[in-house]
C-alpha cells in the first residue's frame, strides 16, 4: 500500500515540515514506514528504534499530536481511512534532531524517587527468597510493566504547564516501590512524593492512562500514592485537605460543601487573599453560604458505610486494587467476552494425537512436563 | 418520552444551579423524562477516589443502587467527573461478581438496596449527540444559533480513559462539533480543544492550573469564538470564573462566554432567562444573547 | 575497567565489579533499558526446588544433553550451581518474581528441562529483570556512556587497552581507556530474516573481538526459535509451551508425537524447529506456519501468565489465543557461539573479557535450553565483572593510543566521504534473506558454498555503501552501516564453521550430507579467526566432567 505522512524535521537550522511517500507492506507499522522513508527517501532521518515489538521503549513519538510506540501502530487502517499523519518528537521534553528527545529530564525524574527496593528485613538465614503472597506482588503488576518509553510524559498537562512536576511515569515507579511488600521504605517514599511537584499536582487530565501503551495506568498509580499518604497520616498537602474534604462533606451533608472548599484546602490566611475573588464569585451566586447547609437525603446511609468499610481490608490503594481485575477485561466501552466457547462453529479444530484420533479428550492432557 | 434517572451532581446543585436548571427546562425538548435522585451524595470526584477509594465505590454503588430503584434504565449525568466515576465503579461491580457481592452486602448492610438490575450511566451529551436524541435536538434548536461561532471544550473526563467512557474517539471526538451544527452554530477548531482546564488543582496547584487553563481560552479568542462551551460544570467553573483570574496573571481580558452544554442547546430552543440563568456567569453572557436576539 | 553492553550480562558485570571496588563505566549504543535482554519473556532456569525436588546436577545434565553434549560440563556445573544464589540475589534487588500459593518463587516446566525450573515473572521476565538491574546500577551511580556505538577494541602491547567509540547524540569518535573490557554486546540475530532480535542484535562485539585476534567459538551454532511470528520474526515465548500449550499442524495434529514423544512441546528448541520446519516444508503448513494452540488453558490462565504474549499476539498477528490458535514458525533466535571466554570470563587477549550471548563459555554447546540464557548472563557476568576488576586492579594499564582513534577516524571519513554508491540496506535484505535460506534451520553443502559467495559478493559492495547523514547529531545512518559492515565479517564465520562441521549437532542440522552426530570425528568445538583477511577454522575439545555423551532422544 501506498503510505503518506508528514514529518516534523528539527535541526540546527530550525522546523520544517517534509512530506514523504513510500510503498509499504499490508501489515506494516509506523516504524516499517520511517524505515522505509530512511533507506529510500531521506537517510538523514533520525528516530530511536530497537524491539520492534513494544517492549524497549525506545521509539516513543507523536502521531498527530498524540505519543505512541511507533512500531505498535499498524498503518493499514489509517491508509484506509486516506489519512496522512503528522510525526512529531514527544511533548515536554527537548528535542535532540527531528524525532529523537533528550531524555536526561526523564531519567532525572526517575532516579528522583530513588527507584531500587530498600529492603525491610535481612536477607533470610538460609538465602533464599522470602514468602511473599501472590496477591501483594500482584498488586503492583501493573506499575512493574512500566518500559519507561516517555508516552505519559510527552502529553502529560500538568507537566507541560508546570516542567517541575514529577510526573507520571516516576510517580508510577515511585508506587511500584510503595506497594511491593518487601520494600522498607514506605514511609520515607509517601513523604518524598507529598512535595510541592508531586502527586498534589497531578491535574488529572488521563492523558497518561490514555498514551500509555503498556497499561500502566500511572494516573491511577498516582491516586493510589494519594490513598496510601492520607491512610499514613501524610495530608498536610492543599492537595489531600482538598481531598479529605470531600469525604467530610459525604457524610455531613452527603453534597460538596462548596463554600468552605477553600479554606479547608488552602487555611485561612490564603483564603483571606483571594477575599476579592470570592466576593466576584458570591456576587454570581457561586458561593452558596455554608448554612443552611445543602444536605441530600438519608446522608446517615453514607456515614454508616464509611464506618462499615473501616476494617474490610481494603484501605489505601488496595481500595483501587480491587477494582483492577474488573477494568482489565474493559475494551473501549465494552467488557470483553472472553467466555464465548473457543471451539464453537468456524473455529480451528480441536488438537489431536496420531493414532489417538477419535480421543479427542486425551489430546488435551497437559503437555511436557505436567504430561 | 424516555425516562432515565437524573443525578446531577455537587456542582449542578449549587454553584452551577444555572446547569440544572436548564437541564430540567430542556429535557422535555429532547424527549427526556427526568427523575431526580434525592438519596445520593457526591460522586467523589477524583478527590475521594485519592483519599478513601473504597469508600468511593461504595458511594459510587449507592447512586448506582437508587438509580435502578427507579425503574430507568439510564443513569443521566451532566458533568465529566460524575460520570467517569460512576462508569468506573459500574465497570467494576458489573465485570466483577465477587466484588459486587461485597459492596452489595455492604450497601444493603446499612439500608440501602443492593444493585442488581444494571443501569447504564450516559452523559446528557451523547443522549444528545446521535440516534433520536439529536433528532429531537434537531427539531428542538428551531431558534437556533445564527450562525454563532462556538469554540467547543470538551474536559478530561468525557474522553479519558476512553475504555471506560466508550463513546468516541478520543483524539477526534465529534459529538460537541454535531450538537453545535444542529443548533445552527458554526464549530471552532483550536489545538487545546481536548486538553485540560486544570481545575482539579485549581486550588492545591492555582499556578499550576492557570498555566493550563490559559491554552484554551486564549486560542478561543484567536480563532475568533464568540463562545465557548463545555459539558462539565467543572471546567465550565474553570473556564468562566477564574477566567477573571487570568486578568490578573496575564494582564489580558479574555471576555470569553462560556455556556454549559445544556445552555447552549437551550439558548437555540428558546428557553427563557430564568430557565438559563446566564446571569449566574462571572463572563458577561449578554454578547451572546444580543448577537442571538438581533 | 569498561564494560560494552548494558544488557542483563553487561549490567550484572558492572554492578559486581563496582561491588569490588572498581572504578567501571558501562557502554551502550541503546539506553541500557532498550537492551534486547528485556524482550526475553518466559523464564531464568534454576534448581529452587520450590516446584519440585530439584538440584543443580538434574538441571545440569539436562543442559549437557540439551547442549547435545557439545557444552562444557565444568561451565555448565559452575550455571547451574551458582544459578540459585543469583535468582535469590536478583529477587532481595526487587525482582517481581511471579509467586506460587505458597507465596515462594514461582517455576514452571520449560522445554528440555526434566522438571519444572524455570522462574519467571508473568512472561516479562526480561523486562522485570532488566528493569531491576537498572534500578541497582543506577543506585550505585555507576556512569553510563550512554548512545555510545563501540566500534573498535584497541589493543597495545599485547593487551586490551580500551575502545574507540562513535558519540550518537554529540558525534565524533572518542577513545575511551579502560584497564579491563567486558564485552557484553549481545548476539546477531539480525544476520537472518525473520529473526525474534531487535534492530541493535548486530554483533559488533563479536566483530571487535574477531580484529582484534580473538577466536569465535562454535559460530554455526544458530538457534531457531520454534514460535516466532510470520514476517516480524516477533518472539510467542516458550511460557506458552511451558504452561501447556500444543503445537498442530493445518490439521490439528500434535505432530511432535512423531518427533518427540516423550517430551511432546517441552523438547530441546532445535528438535521442535527441525519438526515445525518438516511439517512446513512437507505441506502440512499453513500459509507457512504451524498453530500453537493455546485456547484449553482458558482465559484466566492466559490472562494471568501468558498476558504479554497475548497483546503480541492480538497486535502483530491479529489473533486472540483464547479463541484462535497462533500462526508461528522458526526463527533465528540466539547465538549459542560466540567470543571463546573460559569460566571466568577471559578471552586469549588479556584483559579483555565477553560474557552473555556475545561469549561462548560454552554453556549452551550445540543447543541452549529456555530459561538458561538469562541464567547465564547473571551468573557469567558477575564471574567476568569480578575476574576483570581484579585484572584492572592488578594491571599497568595504558591508554588508548592517539593513533588508534585517528585511524578509526580516517576509517570513518572515507566511509562518509563517498556521496555516490549503494545504499546499506539493500546489502542488509540480501545478506538477511539469503542466510536464511543457505544457513538456516536444514543445512546443505551446496547451499553453504553458495552462501560463501554471497558474502564474498557482499563484503566487496560494502566497500562501496554510501552513508546519506553526514552529520554529528543521532547519525544512525552512519551506525547502522557499521553494524552491516560486522553483520558481513560475522556471516563469513558462521559458514565457515557450519561448512567444516560434517555432522548434526544440536541446531546444526545437516540431514542431507551428514545426518549423524559424530562423536568421534565432532565432538569439538569450532575456533574461527581471521588469518589476514580470511577467516580460518580450527578446533578445541569440549570438557567433559561427569556425563558422557549418549544418545539424545525426547
Amino acid at each position: 500500500m501506498r503510505v503518506a505522512l508528514k514529518i516534523w524535521r528539527v535541526g540546527a537550522d530550525g522546523r520544517a515540515l517534509r512530506e514523504y511517500e513510500v510503498d509499504a507492506p499490508e501489515q506494516a507499522t509506523l516504524l516499517d514506514v520511517l524505515d522505509l522513508v530512511k533507506d529510500r527517501c531521506d537517510g538523514t532521518l533520525a528516530y530511536r528504534k530497537s524491539c520492534r515489538m513494544m517492549i524497549c521503549g525506545s521509539c516513543g513519538m507523536r502521531m498527530d499530536g498524540a505519543a505512541v510506540l511507533a512500531c505498535g501502530v499498524r498503518m493499514r487502517d489509517l491508509v484506509a481511512a486516506g489519512r496522512v499523519p503528522v510525526i512529531s518528537a514527544m511533548g515536554n521534553l527537548p528535542v535532540v534532531k527531528d524525532l529523537v528527545v533528550d531524555m536526561e529530564p526523564f531519567w532525572a525524574k526517575y532516579r528522583a524517587v530513588n527507584p531500587h527496593l530498600q529492603p525491610a528485613g535481612g536477607a533470610a538465614a538460609d538465602g533464599r527468597e522470602p514468602e511473599v503472597a501472590p496477591e501483594r506482588l500482584s498488586a503492583i503488576h501493573k506499575e512493574s510493566l512500566c518500559i519507561n518509553c516517555g508516552a505519559c510524559v510527552s502529553e502529560c498537562d500538568a507537566m507541560s504547564s508546570d516542567p517541575d512536576f514529577l510526573g507520571p511515569q516516576a510517580l508510577a515507579k515511585a508506587m511500584r516501590f510503595v506497594g511491593d511488600p518487601r520494600d522498607g521504605a514506605r514511609r520515607a517514599r509517601l513523604e518524598a512524593v507529598n512535595g510541592k511537584n508531586g502527586i498534589w499536582q497531578c491535574t488529572r487530565c488521563y492523558f497518561c492512562n490514555e498514551r500509555c501503551p503498556k497499561g500502566v495506568d500511572p494516573r491511577d498509580a498516582i491516586a493510589k500514592l494519594g490513598a496510601e499518604s492520607i491512610a499514613e497520616g501524610i495530608d498536610r498537602d492543599p492537595g489531600a485537605r482538598h481531598a479529605r474534604w470531600f469525604v467530610r462533606s459525604a457524610v455531613t451533608t452527603g453534597w460538596l460543601r462548596e463554600a468552605e472548599l477553600v479554606p479547608r484546602t488552602q487555611g485561612l490566611a490564603a483564603s483571606l487573599r483571594q477575599v476579592r475573588f470570592a466576593a466576584r464569585l458570591a456576587r454570581a451566586g457561586k458561593l452558596p453560604p455554608p448554612l443552611p447547609p445543602h444536605a441530600a437525603e438519608r446522608v446517615v446511609e453514607a456515614r454508616r458505610l464509611r464506618d462499615l468499610l473501616a476494617g474490610q481490608g481494603r484501605e489505601g490503594y488496595r481500595g483501587i486494587v480491587q477494582g483492577e481485575r474488573a477494568l482489565g477485561r474493559i475494551v473501549r466501552g465494552h467488557v470483553e467476552a472472553l467466555d464465548r466457547d473457543p471451539y464453537g462453529p468456524g473455529s480451528f479444530p480441536r488438537p489431536w494425537l496420531p493414532g489417538a484420533r477419535a480421543g479427542a479428550e486425551e489430546a488435551e492432557e497437559t503437555a511436557g512436563g505436567g504430561r | 418520552m424516555k425516562r432515565v434517572a437524573y443525578y446531577k451532581g455537587c456542582l449542578a446543585s449549587l454553584s452551577a444551579k444555572e446547569l440544572d436548571t436548564s437541564t430540567k427546562a430542556l429535557a422535555p425538548k429532547v424527549g427526556l423524562e427526568l427523575v431526580e435522585l434525592e438519596a445520593v451524595t457526591c460522586c467523589g470526584a477524583g478527590d475521594i477516589h485519592e483519599a478513601e477509594p473504597d469508600f468511593a465505590l461504595h458511594l459510587n454503588a449507592r447512586i448506582l443502587s437508587y438509580a435502578s430503584a427507579t425503574g430507568a434504565d439510564t443513569l443521566l449525568t451532566v458533568c465529566n467527573v460524575c460520570t467517569l466515576n460512576l462508569r468506573q465503579a459500574n465497570w467494576q461491580l458489573v465485570g466483577d461478581a465477587a466484588l459486587r457481592a461485597r459492596v452489595n452486602e455492604n450497601l444493603v448492610a446499612v439500608g440501602v438496596p443492593a444493585y442488581e438490575r444494571d443501569v447504564d450511566v450516559r452523559h446528557l451529551l451523547w443522549e444528545v449527540a446521535e440516534g433520536d436524541g439529536y433528532e429531537r435536538l434537531k427539531a428542538a434548536a428551531h431558534r437556533g444559533l445564527k450562525g454563532l461561532r462556538v469554540a467547543p471544550f470538551y474536559g478530561c473526563q468525557i474522553l479519558r480513559p476512553s475504555r471506560l467512557l466508550g463513546f468516541e474517539d478520543p483524539d477526534r471526538p465529534a459529538s460537541l462539533e454535531r450538537i453545535i451544527a444542529a443548533c445552527g452554530g458554526e464549530a471552532v477548531d483550536y489545538p487545546a480543544k481536548l486538553r485540560c482546564c486544570g481545575f482539579p488543582i485549581v486550588s492545591a496547584r492555582e499556578e499550576t492550573a492557570l498555566g493550563e487553563l490559559v491554552q484554551p481560552i486564549e486560542q478561543a479568542v484567536e480563532a475568533g469564538a464568540d463562545a465557548m462551551v463545555t459539558p462539565c460544570p467543572l471546567c465550565h467553573l474553570s473556564l468562566d470564573a477564574w477566567q477573571t483570574k487570568l486578568k490578573e496573571t496575564t494582564g489580558r481580558d479574555f471576555r470569553m462566554p462560556v455556556l454549559h452544554l445544556s445552555q447552549l442547546i437551550g439558548v437555540a430552543a428558546g428557553l427563557r432567562e430564568s430557565e438559563l440563568r446566564f446571569r449566574r456567569h462571572l463572563v458577561d453572557v449578554q454578547p451572546v444573547v444580543e448577537r442571538l436576539e438581533g | 575497567m569498561l564494560v560494552v553492553g548494558a544488557g542483563c550480562a553487561g549490567m550484572r558485570a558492572a554492578i559486581e565489579a563496582f561491588d569490588a571496588g572498581a572504578d567501571v563505566a558501562l557502554l551502550s549504543k541503546l539506553h541500557p533499558t532498550r537492551s534486547h535482554s528485556g524482550a526475553a519473556e518466559g523464564g531464568i532456569s534454576a534448581a529452587l526446588g520450590n516446584a519440585s525436588e530439584d538440584d543443580p546436577a538434574a538441571h545440569a545434565f539436562d543442559t549437557v544433553k540439551g547442549s547435545d553434549y557439545l557444552g562444557d560440563q565444568d561451565a555448565i556445573e559452575i550455571l547451574c550451581g551458582e544459578g540459585p544464589a543469583e535468582v535469590y540475589r536478583l529477587e532481595r534487588w526487587g525482582a517481581v518474581f511471579s509467586r506460587d500459593e505458597r507465596g515462594r518463587i514461582a517455576q514452571r516446566p520449560f522445554g528440555g528441562a526434566g522438571r519444572p525450573r524455570t522462574a519467571y515473572a508473568a512472561d516479562i521476565t526480561g523486562h522485570v529483570l532488566v528493569q531491576t538491574l537498572y534500578e541497582q546500577v543506577v543506585k550505585r551511580g555507576i556512569r553510563v556512556y550512554e548512545e555510545y556505538f563501540a566500534w573498535k577494541l584497541v589493543e597495545d602491547g599485547g593487551r586490551c587497552v580500551g575502545v574507540v567509540a562513535w558519540d550518537l547524540l554529540r558525534g565524533g569518535l572518542v577513545g575511551i581507556s579502560a584497564k579491563a573490557v567486558v564485552l557484553a554486546t549481545g548476539g546477531l540475530g539480525r544476520l537472518y530474516a525473520g529473526s525474534t532480535n531487535a534492530y541493535a542484535c548486530t554483533g559488533e562485539g563479536m566483530a571487535m573481538a574477531l580484529h582484534a585476534g580473538v577466536p569465535l567459538k562454535d559460530m554455526e551454532m544458530v538457534q531457531f526459535h520454534p514460535t516466532t511470528l510470520a514476517g516480524t520474526g516477533i518472539l510467542i515465548s516458550e511460557a506458552c509451551r511451558g504452561e501447556g500449550g500444543f503445537l498442530v499442524n493445518r490439521d490439528g495434529e500434535r505432530f511432535l508425537a512423531r518427533y518427540a514423544p516423550e517430551a511432546m512441546e517441552l523438547a530441546s528448541r532445535d528438535v521442535i524447529a527441525r519438526a515445525v520446519q518438516t511439517e512446513i516444508d512437507e505441506g502440512r503448513g499453513l500459509d507457512g506456519n504451524v498453530l500453537l494452540d493455546l485456547r484449553h488453558l482458558g482465559a484466566e490462565r492466559i490472562l494471568e501468565r501468558l498476558h504479554g504474549t497475548r497483546e503480541l499476539a492480538i497486535t502483530f498477528a491479529g489473533v486472540d489465543p483464547i479463541f484462535e490458535p497462533i500462526p508461528v514458525r522458526p526463527g533465528a533466535h540466539y547465538q549459542m557461539g560466540g567470543i571463546d571466554t573460559d569460566v571466568h570470563g577471559r578471552t586469549a587477549l588479556e584483559g579483555l573479557y565477553a560474557a552473555g550471548e556475545a561469549a561462548c563459555v560454552s554453556v549452551h554447546g550445540a543447543n541452549r535450553l529456555g530459561g538458561n540464557a538469562l541464567l547465564e548472563t547473571l551468573v557469567f557476568g558477575r564471574r567476568a565483572g569480578a575476574d576483570a576488576a581484579e585484572s584492572a586492579r592488578r594491571a599497568r594499564g595504558g591508554d588508548v593510543p592517539e593513533a588508534a582513534v585517528r585511524d578509526a577516524d580516517a576509517e570513518l571519513r572515507a566511509l562518509l566521504g563517498r556521496s555516490e554508491g549503494e545504499r546499506p540496506w539493500r546489502l542488509r535484505e540480501e545478506l538477511a534473506e539469503s542466510m536464511r535460506e543457505n544457513v538456516g534451520v536444514f543445512r546443505r553443502e551446496e547451499q553453504m558454498e553458495r552462501e560463501l559467495e554471497i558474502v564474498e559478493e557482499l563484503r566487496d559492495r560494502y566497500r562501496r555503501v554510501v552513508v546519506e547523514d553526514k552529520g554529528d547529531v543521532f547519525n544512525t545512518d552512519l551506525t547502522q552501516a557499521l553494524e552491516l559492515g560486522a553483520l558481513i565479517e560475522l556471516a563469513r564465520c558462521v559458514v565457515v564453521a557450519a561448512l567444516a562441521r560434517r555432522e548434526s549437532r544440536g541446531a546444526h542440522a545437516r540431514p542431507h550430507d551428514y545426518p549423524e552426530r559424530d562423536d568421534a570425528g565432532y565432538l569439538r568445538h569450532t575456533l574461527v579467526t581471521l588469518a589476514g583477511d580470511a577467516p580460518e577454522v580450527d578446533w578445541k575439545p569440549v570438557t567433559i566432567t561427569r556425563w558422557q555423551p549418549a544418545v539424545r532422544a525426547y
